[in-house]
């Protein structure tokens, strides 16, 4: 029974990380229609960044400096690159960014190696605390919490904001924004730079508990897409629902069948696009795109 | 005249030309390990890169001809590699027999090609490219779990060497080629039978891909990869085509797998991978796609940075990553067309969803049946058909009948429902209440592509056409649909050879009066002119019904004048049905005028009648038919 609790809540875990990725992921399609292949960069140059200023400065400088950092190396990628792949058909967009995530993951098994890394968290945090039957490590709680609140204010920015306005109507018709003269340029640049800085943030945070290698990026970046798809590609809570559900699929089939794992989640995505193409929570007429 | 003999003699320069092609590419296959020689490559490498160029040329017929990335490639690859084998390891271990292993790999991923690519095809963009992803996991994983099979993990090693029974002779690949000294390009005897071998698969392969690419089937699938909606409402059937195209690519990726498992002597479980994906993707992307040769080429290219460069420098990895992301962004021949977005027939996003929801509410009130029994005379018509989007009724009860012949219009204020109800009887979109009688028969539940083969063809409100190719090109493609039906896996035959489709396309042309415009690129013709091309389109597929959505919509007054004149003349031989806002065009043009109103129709008469028609005119001035202002 013990085992179930700590695999749920593992599951939880992970899920909010794909949740975190694939906010991400939706904010940049809602308001540049861009599938990005390379999210999963985000969160390897985060995770990196973290590492090396954790390690240098602190770890609460690791924080701040991993989104910021993340941020603007999206904004330089934006401005030179990927601007002018916006109305490009998805193959366009899938390659450019598959290519992009290639190009980072090299450099950065170029710059740091490929071995696997980690750095730790402060005397205070390393503790554990008892929930009921179960003991767990204190910090993986924290940053349990530390995602649901950033995911909140990320809700309430897209729902209260003009920005959020403009990502909204933007999933659902871009050029009548533009048309309306919503400054869709400027939001765009900004929802770029949040998706990405997310990404980078979860990047650092998650490191102590996963660890980074350059390949993880992608490790993550893959279920993340699973997760938009299961839910809904472009619904926030669609998101917020797969992840869950794709987290604690893969936690669990671990507890029951290591390795079935990986391949359980694949197997929920092709039984929901076959099935629900739209996703759980998605409208049928996003997909046309 | 001497038409006869300048087909035959076309016929005889096509057979040269294919034959000069195929001496060329011998030519490159014989001198390609000599050159690597020079650049420090080593004969097995040769080797190696000719069998993976068969699984790019696969790769690339997806990528570049279908404009579909997929993402699992490696399941046939590794596919065919585990299944020959297995086939060896398993069936034959004492008497290796290299066909067969070989042809039971291709046959093996041609079936799994064919599995997958029917749950997959109708997806596109980045869903495509996803559960093409997950097919490829979950064949990994069987691979990786099977271990009695497939040994796991540590995949599949030392199989005997195959021998290829070839006449009398029982071939053993390994076998050297005999001494010759090439100076600084080595050695021939550093060859083995076996680059022979792979090089004539090579060769028989590119001269199937390049007759592939020209031949009918070629012609439809960049017809479709053009413009999909365009495709699907001339009578093909995109889905069919573009699974025919995933199962070919899978064979020949299989194909490759096959070959170098059985060259390397082992299957690594890699060869399923992810990974190994993602590098058809690479090889094929920065070779070129659309072209022949770029998948070889690129083939190549990344192969030897890999094994030879890899040597020099940690950093070859991050050199092919930047040119791939190059040559994306400086756009080589080929890419940019698939780059383009493309026109998605919606009828199959529609027609899942209304699969899905089949509870939609159905308040059915009984309308009045005035003027619409069914009679044996009608052409087409419509009871009770409706039209839901959510929650909004684009089209309600409509009954609509028109007689054999009968020029109707079909007006109504913006808004009114009109293209929806087009829409509905060309087979675009399925209804959500209601039939559709064509010809006495129901053809609610048939799809677009089958109803022009029965005889519905539309004009589009946009002009829907092919910009990249010629007028008469574009007018060959819908003649080619009605030759030659809705698929037609001709991957050799080309379409220059079929005289009916030219005829067709000549007279479809000459009826819009485009024949001065026909060897000039759709996509440079004034306004006008293309939508008098879609007309055109429309009209090669023979119909009996045409349905024109606003033919001239756009056009100055003598372009319009001059078009209705041409819908006039075709009205004598067909049913045409058209949505017009040109009411002094509507009236004196048309039969019968039907007024659509809030997706119901409000009027049906003569012009005369509807000019009187008291409803009519509220509902064009008033903005509100009185029936809404006496019950509100």
């Amino acid at each position: 029974m013990e085992a179930f609790f700590q695999a749920m809540l593992g599951g939880l875990i992970l899920g909010l990380i794909y949740i975190a990725i694939a906010v991400g992921l939706t904010i940049i399609f809602g308001t540049l229609r861009l599938v990005n292949f390379a999210h999963g960069a985000f969160y390897a140059i985060g995770a990196y960044i973290g590492l090396v200023v954790a390690q240098h400065i602190g770890v609460v400088w690791a924080f701040i400096a991993a989104p910021i950092g993340v941020a603007l190396f999206a904004v330089f990628l934006d401005r030179v690159l990927l601007r002018s792949f916006y109305d490009k058909a998805p193959t366009a967009q899938l390659l450019v960014t598959f290519g992009i995530a290639l190009v980072v993951e090299e450099s950065l098994r170029l710059i740091f190696g490929a071995t696997t890394q980690q750095y730790s968290m402060p005397e205070a945090l390393q503790g554990s605390v008892t929930l009921g039957p179960i003991t767990y490590p204190a910090y993986r709680l924290l940053f349990a919490a530390g995602v649901v609140v950033m995911l909140v204010l990320v809700w309430l920015f897209i729902e209260r904001t003009n920005y959020g306005l403009i990502v909204r109507a933007g999933i659902r018709d871009r050029v009548m924004v533009q048309l309306l003269g919503g400054n869709i340029q400027r939001a765009s640049s900004v929802m770029f730079a949040l998706g990405a800085a997310i990404a980078g943030l979860v990047g650092a945070a998650a490191t102590p508990i996963y660890s980074i290698d350059p390949a993880t990026g992608f490790a993550f970046l893959v279920p993340s897409f699973v997760v938009v798809v299961v839910g809904g590609l472009g619904s926030f809570w669609g998101a917020v629902l797969g992840g869950i559900l794709i987290g604690e699929l893969q936690s669990l089939t671990n507890l029951v069948y290591a390795p079935a794992s990986q391949v359980v989640i694949y197997l929920c995505m092709a039984l929901v696009l076959l099935f629900r193409p739209q996703g759980l929570l998605g409208e049928s007429e996003v997909i046309r795109q | 005249m001497s038409e006869a003999r300048a087909t035959a003699g076309a016929r005889r320069n096509l057979v040269t030309d294919d034959l000069r092609f195929a001496l060329l590419c011998a030519l490159g296959i014989a001198v390609f390990p000599f050159v690597l020689h020079v650049f420090r490559g080593y004969s097995t490498l040769a080797t190696q890169i000719a069998i993976m160029s068969i699984a790019s040329i696969g790769f690339n017929l997806l990528l570049g001809y279908a404009g579909t990335l997929s993402y699992g490639h490696a399941m046939f690859y590794g596919g065919g590699g585990y299944v020959a084998a297995i086939l060896i390891l398993r069936f034959m271990p004492n008497n290796p027999n290299l066909w067969l292993a070989v042809l039971g790999a291709v046959l093996a991923t041609t079936v799994l090609a064919l599995l997958v690519g029917a749950l997959t095809v109708r997806l596109y963009g980045i869903y495509f490219a996803l559960l093409t992803l997950a097919f490829g996991q979950m064949i990994y994983f069987i691979v990786e779990q099977a271990k009695d099979w497939t040994n796991g993990d540590d995949g599949l090693q030392a199989l005997p060497n195959a021998i290829l029974p070839f006449g009398r002779w029982q071939l053993d690949l390994t076998t050297h080629l005999p001494a010759l000294n090439l100076g600084p390009f080595g050695d021939l005897s550093e060859l083995r039978i076996w680059y022979v071998f792979a090089g004539i698969v090579l060769l028989l392969v590119l001269v199937f891909f390049r007759s592939l690419t020209r031949s009918q089937f070629g012609e439809v699938l960049d017809a479709i990869r053009e413009n999909e909606q365009r495709s699907t409402l001339i009578g093909f059937n995109a889905s069919a085509y573009r699974l025919a195209a995933f199962t070919i690519s899978g064979a020949l990726t299989g194909l490759a797998g096959a070959m170098r498992a059985l060259f390397d002597g082992s299957v690594p479980v890699d060869s399923v991978g992810i990974d190994r994906s993602g590098s058809f993707v690479i090889y094929t992307v920065i070779g070129g796609v659309q072209t022949i040769f770029g998948p070889v080429a690129g083939t190549a290219v990344i192969m030897w940075l890999e094994n030879v460069l890899s040597a020099t420098t940690p950093a070859w990895r991050l050199i092919e990553g930047l040119i791939f992301v190059g040559v994306i962004v400086f756009l080589p021949r080929g890419l940019s067309t698939i780059f383009r977005q493309r026109e998605i027939s919606p009828s199959r996003v529609f027609a899942r969803s209304l699969r899905l929801s089949t509870e939609e509410p159905k308040a059915v009130i009984e309308p009045a049946h005035e003027g619409h029994r069914a009679g044996p005379m009608s052409i087409i018509e419509t009871f009770k058909l409706g039209k839901l989007f959510g929650h909004f009724a684009a089209v309600r009860d409509v009954d609509f009948k028109v007689d054999p012949g009968e020029l109707r219009a079909v007006i109504g204020p913006n808004g009114a429902g009109k293209t929806t109800f087009f829409n509905l009887l060309s087979g675009t979109i399925a209804p959500s209440t209601g039939t559709i009688n064509y010809k006495g028969r129901d053809v609610s539940r048939m799809s677009g592509t089958s109803r022009v083969h029965h005889g519905i063809a539309k004009a589009f409100q946009t002009a829907s056409i092919y910009p990249d190719q010629t007028v008469r090109q574009n007018c060959r493609l819908a003649a080619l649909a009605k030759v030659q039906g809705s698929f037609a896996l001709q991957v050799f035959r080309r379409s220059v050879r079929l005289d009916d489709v030219d005829a067709l396309a000549e007279r479809a042309m000459a009826r819009l009066e485009l024949l001065d415009v026909a060897e000039t690129r759709a996509g440079g013709l004034s306004h006008g002119d293309k939508k008098r091309l879609d007309i055109a389109i429309a009209l090669a597929t023979q119909p009996q019904i045409l349905l024109l959505d606003e033919p001239v919509a756009g056009m100055s007054k003598d372009e319009a004048r001059k078009t209705e004149a041409l819908i006039r003349k075709l009205s004598t031989e067909m049913t045409v049905l058209v949505i017009e806002h040109d009411m002094e065009m509507v009236m004196g043009l048309s039969d019968t005028i039907t007024v659509l109103h809030q997706g119901t129709v409000l009027a049906t008469g003569t012009p005369a009648e509807i000019r009187q028609n008291a409803k009519v005119q509220e509902a064009y001035l008033g903005g509100h038919s009185q029936a809404e202002l006496a019950h509100p």
